[in-house]
Protein backbone atom coordinates (compact mmCIF):
# COMPACT_ATOMS: atom_id res chain seq x y z
CA UNK A 1 0.00 0.00 0.00
CA UNK A 2 1.47 3.17 -1.07
CA UNK A 3 1.29 6.18 1.21
CA UNK A 4 -0.63 9.16 -0.15
CA UNK A 5 2.70 11.18 -0.60
CA UNK A 6 3.92 8.09 -2.68
CA UNK A 7 0.35 7.74 -4.80
CA UNK A 8 0.86 12.15 -5.22
CA UNK A 9 4.47 11.46 -6.68
CA UNK A 10 3.43 8.72 -8.73
CA UNK A 11 0.39 10.48 -10.42
CA UNK A 12 2.80 13.55 -10.76
CA UNK A 13 5.12 11.50 -12.90
CA UNK A 14 2.34 10.08 -14.83
CA UNK A 15 1.21 13.52 -15.45
CA UNK A 16 4.93 14.83 -16.63
CA UNK A 17 4.49 14.11 -20.62
CA UNK A 18 0.86 15.81 -20.80
CA UNK A 19 2.90 18.79 -19.27
CA UNK A 20 5.86 19.37 -21.12
CA UNK A 21 3.03 19.26 -24.19
CA UNK A 22 1.43 21.22 -22.78
CA UNK A 23 4.17 23.99 -21.42
CA UNK A 24 5.99 23.73 -25.26
CA UNK A 25 2.56 24.53 -26.52
CA UNK A 26 2.68 27.99 -24.96
CA UNK A 27 6.46 28.61 -24.55
CA UNK A 28 7.07 27.49 -27.90
CA UNK A 29 10.75 26.17 -26.34
CA UNK A 30 11.85 23.39 -25.02
CA UNK A 31 14.32 24.35 -22.53
CA UNK A 32 11.36 26.96 -21.18
CA UNK A 33 9.01 24.38 -20.91
CA UNK A 34 11.31 22.22 -18.76
CA UNK A 35 11.79 24.80 -16.12
CA UNK A 36 8.20 25.29 -16.33
CA UNK A 37 7.01 21.98 -15.61
CA UNK A 38 10.02 21.59 -12.95
CA UNK A 39 8.28 25.21 -11.19
CA UNK A 40 5.10 24.00 -12.01
CA UNK A 41 6.00 20.57 -9.74
CA UNK A 42 7.62 22.24 -6.88
CA UNK A 43 4.44 24.28 -6.59
CA UNK A 44 1.87 21.46 -7.10
CA UNK A 45 3.70 19.43 -4.63
CA UNK A 46 4.08 22.54 -1.79
CA UNK A 47 0.20 22.70 -2.33
CA UNK A 48 -0.47 19.14 -2.35
CA UNK A 49 -2.77 19.50 1.05
CA UNK A 50 -5.13 21.84 -1.34
CA UNK A 51 -5.59 19.21 -3.94
CA UNK A 52 -8.79 16.95 -3.52
CA UNK A 53 -8.29 13.33 -4.27
CA UNK A 54 -10.65 12.21 -6.76
CA UNK A 55 -10.64 15.43 -8.67
CA UNK A 56 -9.02 15.94 -12.24
CA UNK A 57 -5.43 16.03 -11.08
CA UNK A 58 -3.97 17.27 -14.83
CA UNK A 59 -6.48 20.34 -15.02
CA UNK A 60 -5.07 21.16 -11.49
CA UNK A 61 -1.51 20.62 -12.68
CA UNK A 62 -1.95 22.33 -16.16
CA UNK A 63 -3.84 25.70 -14.12
CA UNK A 64 -0.73 25.51 -11.93
CA UNK A 65 1.15 25.73 -15.03
CA UNK A 66 -0.34 28.42 -17.03
CA UNK A 67 -0.89 30.31 -13.84
CA UNK A 68 3.15 30.31 -13.69
CA UNK A 69 3.89 30.88 -17.35
CA UNK A 70 1.40 34.01 -17.65
CA UNK A 71 3.48 35.01 -13.94
CA UNK A 72 6.40 34.88 -15.57
CA UNK A 73 5.46 36.76 -18.43
CA UNK A 74 4.03 39.53 -16.25
CA UNK A 75 7.19 39.22 -14.18
CA UNK A 76 9.66 40.23 -17.19
CA UNK A 77 7.67 41.90 -19.67
CA UNK A 78 6.98 40.58 -22.54
CA UNK A 79 9.91 39.41 -24.27
CA UNK A 80 10.88 39.77 -27.61
CA UNK A 81 9.57 36.98 -30.15
CA UNK A 82 12.96 35.01 -31.37
CA UNK A 83 14.31 36.02 -34.38
CA UNK A 84 13.47 32.94 -36.41
CA UNK A 85 10.01 32.28 -35.57
CA UNK A 86 9.11 35.94 -36.53
CA UNK A 87 10.86 35.75 -39.29
CA UNK A 88 9.47 32.40 -40.58
CA UNK A 89 5.80 33.37 -39.47
CA UNK A 90 6.19 36.49 -42.14
CA UNK A 91 6.84 33.60 -44.72
CA UNK A 92 3.81 32.22 -46.51
CA UNK A 93 3.34 28.36 -45.55
CA UNK A 94 2.44 26.24 -49.05
CA UNK A 95 1.11 23.09 -48.48
CA UNK A 96 3.53 20.65 -49.60
CA UNK A 97 3.75 18.79 -52.84
CA UNK A 98 1.92 15.70 -51.71
CA UNK A 99 -1.19 17.85 -50.40
CA UNK A 100 -0.76 16.82 -46.63
CA UNK A 101 0.42 18.94 -44.26
CA UNK A 102 4.17 18.81 -43.47
CA UNK A 103 4.65 19.10 -39.58
CA UNK A 104 7.01 21.73 -39.20
CA UNK A 105 4.58 24.15 -41.17
CA UNK A 106 2.11 23.24 -38.66
CA UNK A 107 4.20 24.08 -35.79
CA UNK A 108 5.20 27.71 -37.50
CA UNK A 109 1.47 28.30 -38.25
CA UNK A 110 0.54 27.36 -34.31
CA UNK A 111 3.32 29.54 -33.38
CA UNK A 112 1.36 32.56 -35.40
CA UNK A 113 -1.78 32.54 -32.66
CA UNK A 114 -2.09 34.88 -29.96
CA UNK A 115 -1.52 32.90 -26.74
CA UNK A 116 -5.12 32.97 -25.63
CA UNK A 117 -6.02 31.13 -28.67
CA UNK A 118 -3.43 29.11 -29.07
CA UNK A 119 -3.51 27.30 -25.51
CA UNK A 120 -7.33 27.30 -26.26
CA UNK A 121 -6.89 24.62 -29.59
CA UNK A 122 -4.69 23.03 -27.54
CA UNK A 123 -6.47 22.22 -24.42
CA UNK A 124 -9.15 21.04 -27.00
CA UNK A 125 -7.67 19.43 -29.75
CA UNK A 126 -4.54 18.22 -28.30
CA UNK A 127 -4.88 17.27 -24.37
CA UNK A 128 -8.01 15.77 -24.74
CA UNK A 129 -9.74 18.38 -22.27
CA UNK A 130 -13.75 19.52 -22.07
CA UNK A 131 -14.92 22.85 -22.83
CA UNK A 132 -15.94 23.46 -19.65
CA UNK A 133 -12.38 22.13 -18.29
CA UNK A 134 -10.77 24.35 -20.25
CA UNK A 135 -12.81 27.32 -19.19
CA UNK A 136 -11.59 26.09 -15.76
CA UNK A 137 -8.31 25.82 -16.56
CA UNK A 138 -7.88 29.14 -18.43
CA UNK A 139 -10.29 31.09 -15.53
CA UNK A 140 -12.80 31.89 -18.44
CA UNK A 141 -16.25 31.63 -19.55
CA UNK A 142 -16.82 28.40 -21.34
CA UNK A 143 -18.42 30.50 -24.57
CA UNK A 144 -14.59 32.00 -24.28
CA UNK A 145 -12.93 28.93 -25.21
CA UNK A 146 -15.22 27.88 -27.67
CA UNK A 147 -15.02 30.94 -30.03
CA UNK A 148 -11.22 30.88 -28.89
CA UNK A 149 -11.40 27.47 -30.45
CA UNK A 150 -12.95 28.62 -33.56
CA UNK A 151 -10.96 31.42 -34.10
CA UNK A 152 -7.69 29.92 -33.88
CA UNK A 153 -9.00 27.08 -36.53
CA UNK A 154 -10.02 29.15 -38.95
CA UNK A 155 -6.93 31.14 -38.72
CA UNK A 156 -4.81 28.22 -39.11
CA UNK A 157 -7.21 26.97 -41.84
CA UNK A 158 -6.29 30.12 -43.47
CA UNK A 159 -2.70 29.96 -43.22
CA UNK A 160 -2.05 26.97 -44.08
CA UNK A 161 -4.25 26.79 -46.85
CA UNK A 162 -6.23 23.53 -45.86
CA UNK A 163 -8.12 21.66 -48.54
CA UNK A 164 -10.43 19.13 -48.19
CA UNK A 165 -12.11 19.95 -45.14
CA UNK A 166 -15.35 21.12 -47.06
CA UNK A 167 -17.50 18.92 -44.51
CA UNK A 168 -16.24 20.78 -41.81
CA UNK A 169 -16.00 24.09 -43.38
CA UNK A 170 -15.48 27.67 -41.85
CA UNK A 171 -19.38 28.14 -42.28
CA UNK A 172 -20.61 24.82 -40.43
CA UNK A 173 -18.28 25.07 -37.71
CA UNK A 174 -18.67 28.67 -36.85
CA UNK A 175 -22.48 28.33 -36.82
CA UNK A 176 -22.34 25.08 -34.96
CA UNK A 177 -19.58 26.77 -32.28
CA UNK A 178 -20.69 30.01 -31.49
CA UNK A 179 -24.26 29.21 -32.06
CA UNK A 180 -23.74 27.89 -28.60
CA UNK A 181 -23.79 31.39 -27.33
CA UNK A 182 -20.17 32.09 -27.76
CA UNK A 183 -19.22 35.93 -28.60
CA UNK A 184 -17.26 36.74 -31.59
CA UNK B 1 1.12 6.54 -24.46
CA UNK B 2 0.33 5.37 -27.74
CA UNK B 3 -0.56 7.44 -30.44
CA UNK B 4 -3.22 5.31 -31.86
CA UNK B 5 -5.05 4.91 -28.44
CA UNK B 6 -8.66 4.62 -30.06
CA UNK B 7 -10.05 4.16 -26.55
CA UNK B 8 -9.41 7.73 -25.24
CA UNK B 9 -12.21 10.48 -25.90
CA UNK B 10 -11.67 12.31 -29.15
CA UNK B 11 -10.73 15.46 -28.28
CA UNK B 12 -13.71 18.08 -29.12
CA UNK B 13 -15.61 15.10 -29.55
CA UNK B 14 -19.28 14.95 -30.08
CA UNK B 15 -22.53 13.31 -29.48
CA UNK B 16 -23.67 12.75 -33.59
CA UNK B 17 -19.90 12.90 -34.52
CA UNK B 18 -20.63 15.02 -37.22
CA UNK B 19 -19.67 18.62 -36.54
CA UNK B 20 -16.50 17.92 -34.60
CA UNK B 21 -14.72 21.22 -35.42
CA UNK B 22 -11.05 19.20 -34.57
CA UNK B 23 -12.04 15.53 -34.82
CA UNK B 24 -10.06 12.53 -37.00
CA UNK B 25 -11.95 14.19 -40.03
CA UNK B 26 -10.02 17.32 -39.50
CA UNK B 27 -6.83 17.57 -40.85
CA UNK B 28 -5.76 20.46 -38.17
CA UNK B 29 -7.54 18.39 -36.26
CA UNK B 30 -4.93 15.79 -36.98
CA UNK B 31 -1.70 18.04 -36.93
CA UNK B 32 -2.79 19.45 -33.46
CA UNK B 33 -2.65 15.67 -32.22
CA UNK B 34 0.21 14.66 -33.92
CA UNK B 35 2.29 17.86 -32.81
CA UNK B 36 1.11 17.42 -29.30
CA UNK B 37 1.23 13.43 -29.02
CA UNK B 38 5.17 14.18 -30.83
CA UNK B 39 6.27 15.83 -27.84
CA UNK B 40 3.97 13.80 -24.90
CA UNK B 41 6.40 10.54 -26.01
CA UNK B 42 9.49 11.71 -26.18
CA UNK B 43 11.84 10.44 -23.40
CA UNK B 44 11.22 12.11 -19.62
CA UNK B 45 14.46 14.00 -18.72
CA UNK B 46 15.60 12.01 -15.42
CA UNK B 47 15.84 15.86 -14.20
CA UNK B 48 12.18 15.28 -12.86
CA UNK B 49 11.86 11.99 -11.23
CA UNK B 50 15.62 13.50 -9.40
CA UNK B 51 13.42 16.84 -8.60
CA UNK B 52 10.10 14.82 -6.70
CA UNK B 53 12.50 12.42 -5.22
CA UNK B 54 14.21 15.17 -3.21
CA UNK B 55 10.75 17.02 -2.67
CA UNK B 56 9.59 13.63 -0.96
CA UNK B 57 12.92 13.09 1.18
CA UNK B 58 12.69 16.61 2.10
CA UNK B 59 9.22 15.71 3.23
CA UNK B 60 10.20 12.53 5.46
CA UNK B 61 13.40 14.12 7.14
CA UNK B 62 10.71 16.85 7.84
CA UNK B 63 8.33 14.44 9.57
CA UNK B 64 11.14 12.58 11.60
CA UNK B 65 12.13 15.85 13.06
Amino acid sequence: MMSDGQQFKQDLLGAIPSLRAFGVSLTQNSDKADDLVQETLVKAWDKQASFQPGTNLKAWLFTILRNEFYSQMRKRGREVQDSDGAMTARLAIHPSQHGSLDLEDFRTALETLPEDQREAIILIGASGFSYEEAAEICDCAVGTIKSRVSRARTRLQEILKVSGEADYGPDAISSHVMGSGAGV
Amino acid sequence: MSENNKSVRQPGARENGHLDPLGTNSEIGRKLKQFYDGIVSDTVPDRFADLLSKLEAADSARKKD
